[in-house]
């Protein structure tokens, strides 16, 4: 579960970046986090993955106080992330089996295990004949499948997603959110941060509409409102 | 899995990650190589120059003689009896005492004034020969200088006795505040050293921050992400050493030759005496500052 409870964060530059956001995600939830640019949404993911901390309030996921975790332990947390940015973020000198491996290996899988693994995520994506080829090789569809692969590679049980279509070809796009539909179904929590209209209406999710570092709307089943 | 088997997993991997990453981030790997050996070069070749000058000092000031100067008017047969008393004296070493005869030091002043020709042959046709028989002896106590100098000069038939000690004083001072103010520039000039080579290194992490931030996305520990960046670190001052190491045998050498061969005068240390602390020498400066340039320019990139 996730628990905003009145949080702030302030830049050191004194921007107001979140103000005052309280809200729950429970476990097994489908979040859009709609919003203008520069209105908070990242910065609220950016906490989500202790990237930056709060400057004020509580933030608990899983039972990690985000606030009060130590720097040494923010790794085992991440742990239980999956993070999928809209520049991908591949190593580009690592084949797309590398790249999933690579996640496996940070926390000290054996390779037996990663041997097992791998294929069987690769099969979620569908890239399961790209295995051998390297990122440069692939389309940006493609390039964000093995993202999100790498993502689900230690069975995390959140998954965040900043604008997972960004990047895409329009027609692909709507593979890789049928993707994280498919992955919600499993029991992941996913939180997708995005500016597609049409997805959002489309799919009937939960929406969290964020303006101006607050949350102006939430609502089961929403609608992007521009 | 137990905790142990998972850490030795981890470190081979790690390694063979790091040897991975020194291949596939070339150029970097070659810029940080080319820097760390140039600036363990000239550092080398500056202490290496410290140290000859040092030792030629040294040498200098241990001219440990003191030379006898007997009457003119003495026969051989009373110079070598004092030669031979001399020999017997405490702080003399017995067997370095040598009497340089008048005949002797005329052909030596001949030859080393030989624009003054005329001036000896005058001598010659004369049969005066001005200098006097000389004894010059090594004494063995730098302490013991002045009752050996007392001594001799109370001897009958010596006029004058000419010791070294303070031109020895002298010298001592100047090595050392010679070697004082080099001590300075070496350090000086190491500490620049280290500043370039960490900010190689810092250049070379910069342009690899994705790579690190994606790790710390995934969970990586900060062991994790640290450790190839410290073995490539390390394995970069190896090489880097090595190379210098090379380079310092042939600029040495080269010099050495040289130096023998136009200034008898200046003594070179032979480079095989000197190799060991060379090599032990820039290997800890080479993988000390490959590791703590690693680990202050990771540590930017690593806050969380």
């Amino acid at each position: 579960m996730i628990e905003f409870k009145n949080v702030c964060k302030k830049y050191p530059n004194g921007t107001l970046a979140l103000d005052d956001v309280s809200l729950t995600i429970n476990d097994g939830e489908f979040v859009f986090i709609v919003g203008e640019s520069g209105a908070g949404k990242s910065t609220m993911l950016k906490t989500l993955f202790r990237e930056e901390k709060i400057s004020a309030g509580s933030l608990i996921v899983d039972g990690y106080d985000l606030k009060k975790i130590r720097n040494r332990k923010i790794p085992y947390y991440r742990r239980n992330l999956g993070i999928v940015f809209q520049d991908f973020r591949l190593f580009p000198n690592k084949t797309v089996f590398e790249n999933v491996a690579f996640a496996m290996r940070a926390i000290g899988v054996p390779t037996k295990d990663i041997n097992l693994r791998v294929p069987t995520i690769l099969s979620i994506v569908n890239l399961q004949d790209k295995a051998k080829s390297f990122p440069s090789q692939l389309s940006g569809g493609e390039q964000q499948r093995v993202a999100l692969a790498r993502a689900l590679a230690n069975n995390p049980s959140i998954i965040i997603a900043d604008e997972p279509t960004g990047n895409i070809d329009p027609k692909l796009s709507l593979e890789i959110m049928n993707l994280l539909i498919k992955i919600h179904k499993h029991g992941k929590t996913v939180i997708v941060v995005t500016h597609e209209k049409n997805f959002v209406d489309y799919f009937q999710q939960r929406v969290i509409t964020i303006k101006d570092g607050k949350v102006v709307d939430d609502k089961v089943g929403g609608m992007f409102d521009e | 899995m137990s905790k142990k088997q998972r850490s030795r997993y981890s470190l081979g991997y790690l390694i063979s990650q790091a040897f991975k990453s020194l291949f596939r981030n070339g150029m970097m790997t070659v810029a940080s190589v080319a820097v760390l050996m140039s600036c363990l070069t000239v550092m080398g070749s500056f202490a290496l120059l410290v140290y000859n000058i040092d030792y030629n000092l040294d040498q200098l000031g241990s001219l440990n003689e003191v030379v006898v100067y007997c009457d003119t008017e003495l026969t051989r047969e009373q110079v070598e009896k004092i030669e031979i008393r001399v020999r017997l004296m405490d702080n003399v070493n017995e067997e370095s005492v040598k009497l340089v005869t008048k005949e002797e030091v005329l052909i030596e002043e001949r030859q080393k004034y030989s624009e003054f020709t005329d001036l000896f042959d005058q001598m010659d046709q004369s049969g005066v020969n001005p200098y006097p028989d000389t004894i010059i002896v090594q004494y063995e106590d730098n302490n013991k200088v002045p009752a050996l100098q007392m001594e001799l000069e109370q001897i009958e038939g010596v006029h004058k006795v000419q010791c070294r000690a303070d031109l020895a004083k002298s010298i001592e001072s100047l090595k050392n505040s010679i070697i004082f103010i080099f001590m300075w520039f070496l350090a000086i000039l190491f500490l620049v050293s280290v500043f370039v080579i960490i900010n190689t290194i810092k250049l070379a992490v910069y342009s690899r921050r994705q790579e690190i931030s994606i790790m710390r996305y995934v969970g990586a520990t900060r062991w994790f992400i640290t450790t190839p960046f410290v073995i490539e670190g390390v394995v970069i001052g190896i090489f880097s050493s090595a190379l210098a190491f090379g380079i310092e045998y042939f600029i040495y050498g080269a010099v050495y030759n040289t130096v023998s061969l136009n200034y008898g005068m200046v003594s070179i240390v032979p480079f095989a005496d000197l190799q060991t602390y060379i090599l032990a020498g820039f290997a800890i400066v080479g993988v000390i500052t490959g590791i703590i340039g690693t680990s202050i320019s990771l540590s930017k990139h690593l806050k969380a």
